[in-house]
């Protein structure tokens, strides 16, 4: 009798190569979620698998099926055998796996365009919706505008851990302002290396392990798939859709990532005027 | 006052459970507020900010979940604190149902229950048309709950059902009836001849209600999912779903419930229910619309004439439209218009039901011209109707069905608007909904108009219950708690929109 195996459909460029790469003992399950798992991988990053669909995180791959068992559990290792890596008994299979690249690409069109037609975000949360969540919003808008890197940062430490959820409403909110200040003025961003370099070490300390990751990975310009299309959508309906499906992931991250492109394209719109 | 804590060590939740969580733990006797966060340090601010950081929330690290509850003694702290470990290490057990787990996979299900030939799939819509493709390629009808799925992904999916003979209801279909069972947001309705093709839920609900008042029964209601019958997509499950129902021996008459369809598949619509020879209603709500009569298909505006028309042509008697409001009924409004002030001219409809607020909207626009809602963009109008199920309030908490939050707030903004004479509501019964949703909005409401009275103003409530005497919640006694409120309530939602128009304008 064979272990039937499971292919890792697609994955983002790193991810490909981290599954590729690792070692006997690959990682151990960080948390279990419905459509997700994420992985305590051995070079001390997170990697999440998840159900077919768009890839929900730049260091997320899909499998065809995901595991499912009582036996998945926080700490359960997951054991690289040959090609292959296996977790519960069920044998994942990365070859053939189709590389995403998850970075933000810089856009030869103004922010306005976008901006015109992007959907309002549902009512905000709770937490961006407090009075430090308003204020750490606000100083991160007028760091975009006035091209202040110390209000920029001083907004996004304020953002750090705020909120609800496993990725709490305020790193969410900070993804998605860096997503779009990656797509319309990454040069203003690469300037100011001590943006990434403050941010990420208070992210370091400051949030949850799987909210941290995400904010890494977009201070280095790699989003989730729906991030991208957002951004980099054609059409006012492409724009539509592509919010709509971001609202549509996590239970309110998607909402709480609009909120944050919104913030920084209204920013940069009042720089640019 | 106390404040006691939980802290659950490296506890990953997402922001809904524990919003859900903390909206439970609030509701429990003698809790006055409710923290579930992670324990950042931005939220431990937030925390302090409410009086709510204790020691233990403190001492915690980011990766632990707490939950910090004030209570207005200990014992009550206590007991809150137990039921909030209680829920969240329930979450976290896999789901049983009689001493098994339940399967957690399409593939698992089907081992659990050989011969089952329908999925019901209600998973993100990005997932959904892959959950959906599986139960195809496997041969199952499929029921799909799941809002958000592309429509290019729509489109693939009825082809592949086509071309297998089988039926594929939505996406974000959200009510059938299939042999009798009850599938989703459904009434308890009797058994009947009536089939319904539905590109929407509570348009069959409410045609579904008014049929089981009057004596009538459903034998099959199917929905199609709400774009089924635009351009894009061609009626492909539309026009499959009418030939099932004129198979059906139990089937004497189709009402097909919608918007109004491209216009070639409204043809092809027509040419079908020729075809078959079936008598049949078509409620497609939309300007423009004609009520008539051609041959056995009847054509009317309102949900409350589907039902009217369809048990008339059943009867063997003739239809026409009514519209008309009783003597008693004239007597209340004129009663009630003297509550009002001068200035009280404006309706805010505040809706669960999708089309029971496209309804809303339709009739108040013939009746009183300019009427606005969040169904269409453009300015908010004097008179405005919200449809509280839509996409921005329902990102991050369950449909106005389940969770009542949204509309108790939108209620407590409407009424203190000097110029809003009438709130509009519809209460939709039924299984898979709250267990009492009246009870739900019924504080709201009375909040409602005592501020409204203690600015000198009166505040008409209308409401229409769409449930039937047999629906868990119990016909009566919602209408009763409503009533008790102050709340009008009416027999169809047509007729507390003619009632709601009169009262806003005389």
């Amino acid at each position: 009798m064979t272990t039937p195996s499971v292919h890792v459909l697609r994955a983002s460029v790193g991810v490909v190569e981290r599954l590729r790469t690792a070692p006997r003992e690959a990682g151990r399950v960080h948390s279990v979620f419905e459509r997700a798992l994420n992985i305590d991988w051995h070079d001390g990053r997170l990697l999440t698998l998840q159900s077919p669909g768009p890839l929900l995180a730049p260091f997320a791959a899909t499998l065809a099926r995901l595991p499912r068992s009582c036996a998945i559990v926080p700490g359960l290792p997951m054991w690289r055998r040959g090609d292959v890596l296996t977790l519960d008994g069920v044998v994942l299979d990365p070859r053939g796996t189709a590389a995403i690249d998850p970075t933000m690409p810089e856009a030869r069109t103004s922010p306005g365009s976008v901006f015109a037609v992007l959907p309002t975000a549902p009512s905000v949360a709770k937490g961006l919706a407090s009075e430090i969540g308003c204020r750490a919003r606000s100083r991160l808008a007028d760091g975009v505008s006035r091209r202040d890197p110390g209000a920029f940062i001083q907004g996004a430490l304020g953002l750090i851990g705020l909120g609800e959820g496993l990725t709490p409403a305020g790193d969410d909110c900070l993804v998605g302002a860096l997503a779009a200040l990656r797509r319309f003025t990454p040069s203003w961003l690469d300037a100011h290396p001590e943006i990434r370099t403050t941010v990420e070490q208070t992210a370091a300390v400051a949030t949850t392990t799987v909210a941290h990751e995400f904010v890494a990975h977009a201070l280095a310009g790699r989003f989730a798939e729906s991030v991208v299309d957002l951004l980099t959508a054609d059409s006012a309906d492409e724009i539509r859709c592509a919010a709509t499906r971001l609202l549509g992931s996590g239970a309110t991250s998607g909402a709480d990532t609009l909120c944050g492109v919104e913030l920084a394209l209204a920013a940069l719109r009042n720089r640019t005027s | 006052m106390t404040a006691l804590t939980l802290v659950i060590k490296s506890c990953y939740r997402d922001s809904v459970a524990l919003l859900m969580l903390a909206r439970t733990l609030r509701a429990t006797a003698g809790v006055s507020e409710v923290a579930a966060l992670m324990a950042t340090d931005a939220n431990k601010a937030l925390m302090a900010q409410s009086d709510l950081l204790t020691s233990d929330a403190a001492a915690a690290g980011p990766n632990d979940l707490v939950v910090v509850i004030r209570a207005t003694s200990a014992g009550e702290a206590e007991r809150a604190v137990g039921q909030a470990a209680d829920l969240l290490s329930a979450a976290r057990r896999p789901a049983e149902a009689g001493g098994r787990p339940l399967p957690r996979t399409l593939e698992s299900a089907r081992r659990h229950l050989r011969g089952a030939n329908l999925a019901l799939i209600s998973v993100p819509g990005a997932f959904a048309a892959a959950e959906t493709l599986k139960a195809l390629r496997g041969g199952l009808h499929v029921m799909l709950f799941s809002d958000n799925v592309p429509i290019d992904d729509e489109v693939a999916l009825k082809r592949l059902a086509a071309r297998k003979g089988l039926l594929l209801m939505g996406p974000d279909c959200g009510t059938a009836y299939l042999g009798g069972v009850p599938l989703g947001f459904a009434n308890a309705v009797p058994r009947g001849r009536v089939g319904i093709v539905a590109a929407s839920g509570t348009g069959l609900q409410q045609v579904a209600i008014l049929l089981a008042a009057r004596g009538e029964g459903i034998s099959h209601a199917l929905g199609v999912g709400g774009r089924d019958m635009s351009a894009a997509v061609g009626g492909l499950m539309t026009l499959p779903a009418l030939r099932a129902l004129a198979a059906d021996r139990a089937t004497e008459l189709i009402v097909v419930v919608g918007k109004p369809p491209d216009r070639a598949v409204r043809e092809s619509v027509i040419g079908t229910l020729r075809e078959l020879g079936t008598p049949a209603v078509l409620a497609m709500l939309g300007r423009g619309v004609e009520p008539g009569q051609d041959g056995a298909i009847t054509t009317v505006t309102t949900l409350e004439d589907a039902a009217t028309a369809a048990i008339a042509m059943l009867r063997g008697k003739r239809w026409s439209p009514e519209a008309t409001i009783a003597m008693t009924t004239e007597a209340r409004i004129e009663e009630t218009r003297k509550t009002l002030t001068a200035r009280q001219r404006a309706i805010r409809g505040l809706y669960a039901g999708g089309t029971l607020a496209h309804e809303a909207a339709l009739i108040l626009e013939s009746l009183l011209g300019d009427v606005s809602s969040n169904l269409k963009p453009g300015v908010e109008r004097r008179h405005h109707i919200v449809d509280l199920g839509a996409d921005e309030f329902t990102v991050g908490r369950a449909h106005p069905m389940l969770d009542p939050g949204a509309r108790i707030d939108a209620i407590a903004r409407a009424a203190k608007d000097p110029e809003v004479a009438v709130l509009l509501l519809d209460v939709v019964l039924g299984y898979g909904v709250a267990a009492d949703p009246a009870g739900d909005i019924v504080p709201a409401l009375e909040a409602a108009r005592a501020e409204a009275a203690a600015h000198g103003r009166g505040l008409a409530v209308v409401t229409t219950v769409v449930g039937t005497r047999d629906d868990p919640q119990g016909l009566a006694g919602q209408i009763a708690r409503l009533e008790a409120a102050g709340a009008w309530v009416l027999p169809s939602n047509a007729e507390a929109v003619r009632v709601a128009a009169r009262l806003a304008t005389g």
